[in-house]
């Protein structure tokens, strides 16, 4: 039980430094592109980064939630 | 601060209702959630050298409605880890308080729902802690809301999680939340409409879906976060509305696992899907400036 807890955790957390840091630059050139200057790009670029992780982890839960004989 | 001490008030009668009806257990997973949700955001706080904010009470209000949301068949480990995540990923990683955009505590119960779904099981009845189906168990069953007595289900007779069976002491808390201010009354007033206007149509006792499941935590207490929902009126009412509607959607044809488990609550899902609406309806919602 514990194992696959442990498994599900790792996953969760996966997702959400993939999207994270898969996020981060595309952000930071678009407001770059944007005319957005470098030190305020990369605050927002991080802000928005963080927040679709969030959002990446929730959906990717109740996915797998409704799912959830997949695992057990 | 003065709000959520008043959260942690209004919430203890409840709290003390699932450790008088449910035992030791209880107390244990309730303390879990409480000490790892403020643990963990003084922890995290501390490594990013951030003012410590435990004080404020947000962590506590965190655990304690996590700890109440579970059946005493989860293992207290399994709710110190869900108020970690909560309150790490859901409040601490985009800025702490009042830049969440879901709230902790029902993001950490999503969290302990995908992770410890072995653990959910089974619900057990008050005091004599036999296994027993939920009211909304059997309502997935027969599809008729009946056969459990109405007056069980609002005083907190019934199996289910050890701080939501208690309709009666939740509304009381709920008073007081109202009576002081604290809460934005309208989110859980349009989400109990809703479900009244659907069991009348549905020609069942709307009674039973006020009291069945986690309508009345989730509603007055989680859904009314100040820090999640919106901010205007009448944002507010969509927001209730859109809560009530999914958990209805949920009770009735909730995901379903064949064997495994069914989902027949839909509380977590209504409210941490809305709570993705609520910078649309404080844009939409927001009042035109007086001229």
């Amino acid at each position: 039980m514990l194992g696959s807890s442990l498994v599900r955790s790792l996953f969760v957390i996966g997702v959400m430094l993939v999207v994270g840091f898969g996020w981060y630059p595309i952000g930071l050139a678009r407001l770059k592109k944007n005319g957005v200057a470098e030190p305020a790009a990369k605050k927002q670029a991080k802000l928005a980064a963080k927040k679709y992780s969030i959002i990446a982890a929730f959906l990717y839960m109740v996915a797998m939630v409704s799912v959830a004989g997949l695992f057990v | 601060m003065k709000m959520m001490y008043g959260m942690l008030t209004a919430l203890l009668p409840a709290a003390i209702w699932g450790v008088y009806a449910f035992g030791l257990a209880a107390l244990i997973n309730i303390l879990a959630g409480v000490v790892s949700a403020v643990a963990a955001e003084a922890i995290f706080q501390t490594l990013t050298k951030q003012k410590i904010t435990v004080k404020d009470g947000s962590a506590a209000v965190t655990g304690l409605l996590l700890g109440m949301a579970v059946s005493i068949s989860t293992p207290w480990y399994a709710v110190s880890a869900s108020a970690a995540f909560g309150i790490i990923a859901g409040k601490q990683l985009l800025g702490g308080v009042g830049k969440n955009l879901f709230n902790p505590a029902m993001f950490g119960r999503l969290f302990y729902l995908y992770v410890f779904p072995d653990s959910i099981l089974p619900w057990l009845r008050p005091f004599d802690l036999t296994t027993s189906a939920t009211p909304l168990e059997i309502l997935r069953e027969t599809g008729e809301a009946a056969g459990v007595p109405i007056l069980d289900m609002f005083l907190g007779r019934i199996p289910g999680a050890i701080g939501e069976v208690s309709s009666l002491l939740l509304l009381i808390g709920f008073s007081y939340l109202v009576y002081r201010k604290f809460v934005r009354w309208r989110i859980p007033a349009a989400a109990f409409s809703v479900v009244l206007v659907l069991a009348l149509i549905a020609g069942h006792n709307p009674l039973f879906y006020f009291f069945a499941g986690s309508l009345v935590l989730g509603a007055c207490f989680m859904a009314t976060d100040p820090m999640t929902s919106p901010r205007f009126p009448k944002g507010q009412i969509v927001f209730g509305i859109g809560i009530g509607l999914i958990i209805m959607g949920m009770r009735w044809w909730g995901w379903q696992t064949p064997g495994v488990y069914e989902f027949t609550e839909g509380t977590t899902f209504a409210v941490l899907t809305m709570n993705l609406f609520t910078p649309y309806l404080n844009r939409t919602f927001k009042p035109a400036p007086k001229k």
